[in-house]
């Protein structure tokens, strides 16, 4: 089931804001775009986190849990854990370069 | 967009998905949409997902059937027509563009009518490479482009709308057959055997004489056998300046037949106009001279009577003569300063002259008489001088039968960025508007 993060295309970046909100604990659809619009200031659209969430869906990285009335509640999987682990480490490498580098140009 | 409409687009747009997403996902979704404040960018977002997912293989399972077809013709009509909407008034305006401005790549120069027919001819661009077009002008608002050749400018049309003559890049004269005004086929080219480029031409209003001027020279051919026009006639013009100015920085130009065409009305250059006695043109000789401008003559315009004369000079003064006995011809009016009204309308500030540049030129004019011969119209184009760039002032007078002028009123619109030309007989004004290389025609108040 696991596919490569990349694949995901312009889902890529709204995918990752997902699974992060996710890893703290089940959430429903509303409650996913009003956390990451706390935590990362992006405002989600429904159409681009139903989007999103259908293919993490589909790639086995989310799991739909129960519906509470209209509100269906999604988890993160084990492997969605892991790839977002692995997102994280390369993010935190770029992070790294990036230090790195603009110190040095700015002379800090 | 209004939140209310963003919320029924969005809830209409989750419909939109394929039944298999919905079924899965299309509760919660409207749930989602339940809570959150609707705006142009949810519609968008939920378009992209419709299209994406009815585009999307794992939601394309279901069976092929006669309702299911029905409702994906709905649904694409759905998605199609709100982005329809939209384009639909950039692309009516490309039409209208298209329709409006079939033009060449270089500005309005010259336009040339025919009294017995509907066909127009403009001329485009430099003399070095300008472009001519054919159109029928039955109705002047909806023009249609018959034909297009490569002719220069300025042009003349024959009274009979069968020639056209051009002033070409080598600088004589071509004549071209325009009888079937589709296919446009060069007959000749006239040699004066000066070699000097020509700058003018003008029909008689009988089509037998077809006038070319030079700077200081006006040449007269016989147009009975067209594909070989026999030159009649040589006249010298004067060559005249204002006082304390040189040479003429530029080429001022005008040559019209009297409407009765006995007499041939010349301003190569010069600041006053000359009349010339064309009924035996192979004698023809100078009748009179219009002086008194004090400036260069930009554009002139006989009457539809012949009686009066107007003329239009480089800084924007209006004069008119009274031509009853053309040997004595009797100035009636001078208005001075059509310039400064043209560039401040509301009379401040109040420049008392724009200076002569030797690179510029302060505006553009055209002058008509209206058929009726009752108003005279006057319309100043102000070139870069101004702010305003691309505005044109129309100033019309009423005139009396002796030529005097009554009340101006001057009404200034967007018309033209070039050189405006009057349309004869339909009152309207020809000019390619600001920033484009195309023209249009404007109805005159």
């Amino acid at each position: 089931m696991h596919g490569k993060f990349d694949d995901l295309g312009r889902f890529a970046d709204p995918s990752l804001l997902i699974l992060t909100s996710l890893s703290d604990g089940p959430k429903h659809g509303y409650a996913i775009m009003t956390d990451v619009a706390g935590f990362s200031g992006v405002r989600m659209e429904p159409g681009t986190l139903y989007g999103a969430l259908s293919r993490l869906e589909r790639r086995g990285w989310v799991r739909p849990l129960a519906t509470d009335e209209r509100r269906r509640p999604y988890e993160i999987t084990a492997a969605g854990q892991e790839i977002l682990a692995e997102q994280v480490t390369t993010m935190q490498q770029i992070v790294r370069v990036a230090r790195l580098r603009t110190a040095m140009a700015w002379g800090a | 967009m209004r939140p209310g409409l963003a919320g029924r687009l969005s809830r209409f747009l989750v419909g939109c998905h394929p039944r298999r997403w919905r079924e899965r996902y299309g509760e919660e979704m409207l749930d989602v949409l339940d809570q959150h404040q609707a705006t142009a960018r949810t519609v968008a977002s939920l378009w992209a997902s419709a299209v994406s997912a009815q585009l999307d293989p794992a939601y394309r399972t279901d069976r092929l059937s006669l309702s299911r077809l029905r409702r994906a013709a709905l649904i694409a009509a759905a998605i199609t027509a709100p982005l329809a909407l939209v384009l639909a008034p950039f692309g009516y305006q490309v039409w209208q563009d298209s329709y409006w401005h079939p033009a060449a790549d270089e500005p309005l120069e010259t336009a040339a009518f025919s009294p017995h027919t509907d066909i127009m001819v403009t001329a485009f661009g430099e003399a070095i490479d300008g472009t001519d077009m054919v159109w029928d002008v039955t109705d002047l608002s909806r023009p249609r482009r018959l034909s297009q050749f490569e002719g220069g400018q300025p042009v003349a049309l024959s009274p009979d709308g069968r020639i056209v003559a051009t002033i070409a890049y080598d600088g004589q004269t071509a004549l071209w057959d325009v009888a079937n005004p589709r296919h446009p086929v060069k007959m000749t080219t006239l040699s004066d055997g000066d070699g000097a480029k020509l700058e003018e031409l003008a029909f008689s209003p009988d089509g037998r004489i077809l006038a070319t001027a030079r700077y200081d020279k006006i040449f007269l051919w016989d147009m009975a056998s067209p594909a070989r026009p026999r030159l009649l006639r040589t006249l010298g013009a004067p060559v005249t300046y204002p006082a304390g100015d040189g040479p003429i920085p530029f080429s001022q130009r005008d040559l019209a037949f009297s409407p009765g065409g006995s007499i041939l009305a010349s301003a190569t250059g010069t600041d006053q106009v000359t009349l010339w006695n064309v009924a035996d043109p192979a004698h023809a000789s100078r009748v009179a001279t219009l002086g008194g401008a004090g400036d260069f003559i930009q554009a002139f315009a006989f009457s539809p009577r012949g009686n009066l004369l107007a003329a239009v000079t480089y800084h924007g003064t209006v004069l008119v003569y009274n031509l009853a006995d053309p040997a004595r011809p009797v100035r009636t009016v001078t208005v001075r300063g059509l310039l400064s009204r043209a560039l401040y309308p509301s009379g401040s500030p109040q420049p008392t002259e724009t200076p002569l540049c030797a690179t510029c030129q302060p505006a553009s004019y055209a002058v008509a008489f209206t058929p009726d011969g009752h108003t005279l119209t006057v319309v100043v184009d102000r070139e870069e001088m101004s702010a305003n760039s691309g505005r044109d002032t129309i100033f019309d007078w009423p005139v009396t039968a002796s030529g005097t002028l009554g009340t101006v009123t001057a009404a200034a619109r967007d018309v033209a960025d070039f050189q405006p030309v009057i349309a004869p007989g339909d009152h309207t004004v020809l000019g390619s508007p600001p920033g484009s290389h195309a023209w249009h025609a404007w109805p005159l108040p």
